[in-house]
């Protein structure tokens, strides 16, 4: 019993579901679900297909090389079997899979913070510029309780005592 | 010729078949076409050669059917004469044919005559056709070789006898003359084929009154040189008694000359031998006897119901007709040639010592071993009968594993974990790479705390270090043992050791039990000053002492060094540094001294051993 991997979306199929398509050329294609196997008919690319692994790794949506992705490879030669090695086996896969989970979402995490931090910019830029739309300025500048920006304050000590309290 | 094969008999055709196969053999194997023109001695040989032609395939066609015939030598001669004088007759006068037409005439002529001639014979050859086909049915005895005769009443279980032994499928019925004409059959006894001759029965009868069929079994019986079992009913369910038996046995004992006779007494399981009543059984011994008195005979019991005893007389007769054509075979003139082309070599005995087969000890052991363990071994298939049945019971495959540990032959190993084929992580040095792999992670929290702890004691270090190596000049060298502060004390190592997770006692006891008892050395009171002699590396108290006697720490209390306050009487900052400068100088010799004022001139030891003693490499040893 094997677990397969989809041969349009990459998501593993479980035993019991998806369609196995021979070519006459002995080639097997795996396909999870109908819509898979619909896309294939139609003879479209995955690699073109936006919701599909390949298109991610190849867009660099996803994470592509990682010293995690050694672990698993499909061995052909059969080991004699050990049950010090499989109780290893089975426990270095946990922490495998953690470790791979956190390095693929740290990578996202990076791919979007550039725009996260470009977003930021935007908006303080933005509330500078359009703070007058919502309050007037001498308004601002009179009422200090309800300003929103933060006072360019020339740094002496009585002032600086004075700020204190207020921060806190 | 050809004896045995008269199924091989070619085809006798009939008369007038015999002519058109001829004759139109003639008009396909001459050339046919002939014209007036043609020179007349080529026109006399056309003709000539089709009468010479026909006159060759008329003999030839009779000749192989003569000579495939057993007998009919003279009628040969006469149709061959017969012929040939027609053939000469009109090659003669073909000679003086002069014309077409009448050389043509004459080879008609001389074709018809033929022909006629063979017309003539055609009821004869109807006739030998006849005979023919009766001959190819008839079964094919080889007279010459090994053979077996059973003869008797019928009904007394010859042609039982002989589907036990040969593979003769003759039929067998309750009522008389079954069989009806003489059947063959073959057995084998020590690597040689025996022919077995099954007869219909014989009845006592005159001679003359036989019938046809008994008429078989005479002639056989005369005609061949065979081994006789004369077949005896003892029980009489045959339907005639023993004393007809015996007079026909009697009757015919004249045709068992020089043959071995075997008397069978058949059907012995409805009748045995000794159960028989006076008479008969006195009849049978003399047909015993009589047999005795030929070439070598016997009387056997069987039944052929029961098998019982077939084999037995099968092997008496066989044994007892190779030995008599054997014997026959050595007496005859041939056997000179025979004896010359046989040579029997046997190693001469060197001495009277036997010397059979050496088998050594350890095969015949394993032999028996083996044999036992067939026998004893349980295979897989009893184990399942044992425990239920093939339905029931299912094999254990995992019996046999080969393991590195034999606990291990149960266990059941997941394939799938988390999404994952298990099979494909499965690596021998799976850990090696797990760990390098968790190398390249940032450190975990805990490892994260250790790293912080270790920073700050390393920085602890290097503090005290820098504030060594600034007052380094003025800071005598002692050594350990002179221990100012009392910092090396066991309880500072036990409480060092601790922090470090180490048990200290036996460390301390060691130390303890290793330490001389010394007199109190002389202590060295602590002093303030720059100087600070008081260096105490113990984490906590170093840094608060630090704290409490540097004067150079906090930048609130402090004053450059060279500022010169009012009241000192020194001129300018100038004056000042070079004061502090004299100062230091002056004590400096006397801190490297370890002196703790001017007035300490105490020598502790006065005369050291090492300034006192030893021999000098060069030099002398006058002043030391």
């Amino acid at each position: 019993m094997r677990l397969e991997k989809c041969w349009f979306c990459s998501s593993t199929v479980y035993p019991g579901h998806g369609i196995q398509f021979v070519r006459n050329d002995a080639k097997i294609f795996h396909f999870c679900r109908s819509k898979c196997h619909k896309n294939f008919k139609m003879k479209r690319n995955p690699r073109k297909v936006k919701w599909t692994k390949a298109y991610r790794r190849l867009h660099g949506k996803d994470m592509t090389q990682d010293s995690t992705f050694e672990f698993e490879r499909k061995r052909n030669r059969p080991e004699r079997y050990d049950r010090n090695l499989a109780e290893n086996t089975l426990k270095a896969i946990k922490k495998i899979d953690k470790i791979r989970s956190d390095r693929a979402s740290d990578h996202i995490k990076n791919r979007l913070k550039t725009g996260k931090v470009q977003r930021q910019k935007e908006a303080r830029k933005q509330l500078e510029l359009g703070i007058h739309l919502v309050k007037a300025p001498l308004a601002l500048a009179q009422d200090s309780s309800l300003c929103l920006l933060k006072i360019k304050v020339n740094v002496s000590q009585a002032q600086t005592e004075e700020n204190q309290p207020m921060e806190e | 010729m050809v004896q045995n094969n008269f199924k091989k008999i070619t085809v006798v055709p009939n008369g007038k078949d015999f002519i058109d196969v001829i004759l139109s053999r003639t008009q396909r194997q001459t050339p046919t076409v002939v014209h007036k023109g043609y020179a007349i001695s080529r026109l006399r040989q056309f003709y000539m050669r089709k009468v010479k032609y026909t006159q060759q395939n008329f003999h030839e066609k009779l000749s192989t059917i003569i000579d495939e015939f057993p007998c009919l030598d003279d009628i040969q001669s006469i149709l061959w004469s017969l012929i040939s004088k027609i053939a000469k007759d009109y090659v003669k006068l073909l000679k003086y044919g002069d014309l077409l037409c009448r050389c043509k005439s004459l080879k008609v002529a001389a074709l018809g005559r033929m022909c006629t001639v063979i017309k003539r014979i055609g009821p004869s050859l109807a006739y030998l056709e006849q005979i023919r086909q009766h001959m190819a049915r008839l079964p094919s005895i080889d007279p010459n070789t090994r053979t077996m005769l059973i003869c008797g009443y019928p009904n007394v279980g010859k042609s039982s006898f002989m589907n036990k032994i040969t593979r003769a499928d003759v039929d067998v019925q309750p009522y008389a003359f079954t069989t009806k004409s003489l059947f063959v059959g073959h057995t084998d006894y020590k690597y040689l084929r025996y022919q077995v001759i099954d007869t219909p029965g014989i009845l006592d009868r005159p001679f003359e009154d036989r019938n046809i069929i008994e008429m078989c079994s005479i002639t056989v019986l005369a005609h061949l040189r065979a081994a006789v079992l004369f077949f005896l009913d003892i029980s009489g369910s045959c339907g005639y008694s023993i004393s007809q038996q015996a007079a026909l046995f009697h009757s015919i004992k004249s045709l068992f000359m020089n043959k071995p006779l075997i008397i069978v007494c058949n059907k012995t399981d409805l009748q045995p031998l000794d159960g028989i009543s006076e008479a008969d059984r006195k009849l049978v011994m003399e047909m015993k006897g009589e047999a005795m008195k030929t070439v070598i005979g016997v009387l056997l019991i069987m039944s052929t119901l029961t098998e019982d005893g077939v084999i037995a007389v099968k092997n008496a007769a066989c044994e007892r007709l190779l030995n008599q054509r054997v014997e026959l075979k050595m007496k005859s003139k041939k056997i000179n040639d025979c004896l010359n082309r046989f040579c029997v070599a046997l190693p001469k005995p060197r001495d009277q010592k036997e010397r059979p087969a050496c088998i050594p000890q350890a095969v015949l052991e394993t032999k028996a071993k083996q044999a036992a363990e067939k026998e004893k071994r349980k295979t897989e298939k009893d184990l399942e009968d044992e425990n239920g049945g093939a339905g029931v019971y299912s094999a254990s495959l995992r019996k046999n594993y080969i393991l590195s540990n034999d606990e291990w032959k149960e266990d059941i190993m997941p394939e799938i974990l988390d999404g994952h084929n298990v099979y494909d992580f499965i690596d021998p040095d799976i850990l090696l790479r797990l760990e390098e792999l968790e190398h390249e992670e940032d450190l975990s929290p805990e490892e994260q705390e250790a790293l912080a702890e270790i920073r700050k004691k390393k920085s602890l270090l290097i503090q005290q270090h820098r504030m060594k190596k600034s007052t380094a000049e003025s800071r005598p060298v002692v050594p350990r043992k002179f221990d100012t502060d009392r910092k090396f004390t066991t309880e500072r190592m036990g409480r060092q050791l601790s922090s470090l997770g180490l048990d200290p006692s036996l460390a301390i006891n060691r130390a303890r039990s290793k330490s001389r008892g010394r007199k109190r050395e002389r202590s060295v009171d602590r002093r303030d000053g720059d100087d600070g002699d008081a260096m105490d590396i113990d984490d906590n108290q170093a840094s608060k002492k630090l704290r409490l006697r540097s004067t150079s720490r906090s930048r609130s209390r402090s004053r450059p060094p060279s500022e010169v306050v009012p009241g000192e009487g020194l001129k300018d900052s100038a004056q000042k540094v070079k004061t502090i400068k004299l100062a230091k100088k002056s004590v400096l010799k006397r801190n490297k001294n370890a002196r703790r004022g001017e007035a300490d001139r105490v020598i502790p030891t006065l005369k050291p051993k090492h300034l006192f003693s030893g021999k000098r490499s060069i030099g002398k040893t006058q002043r030391q």
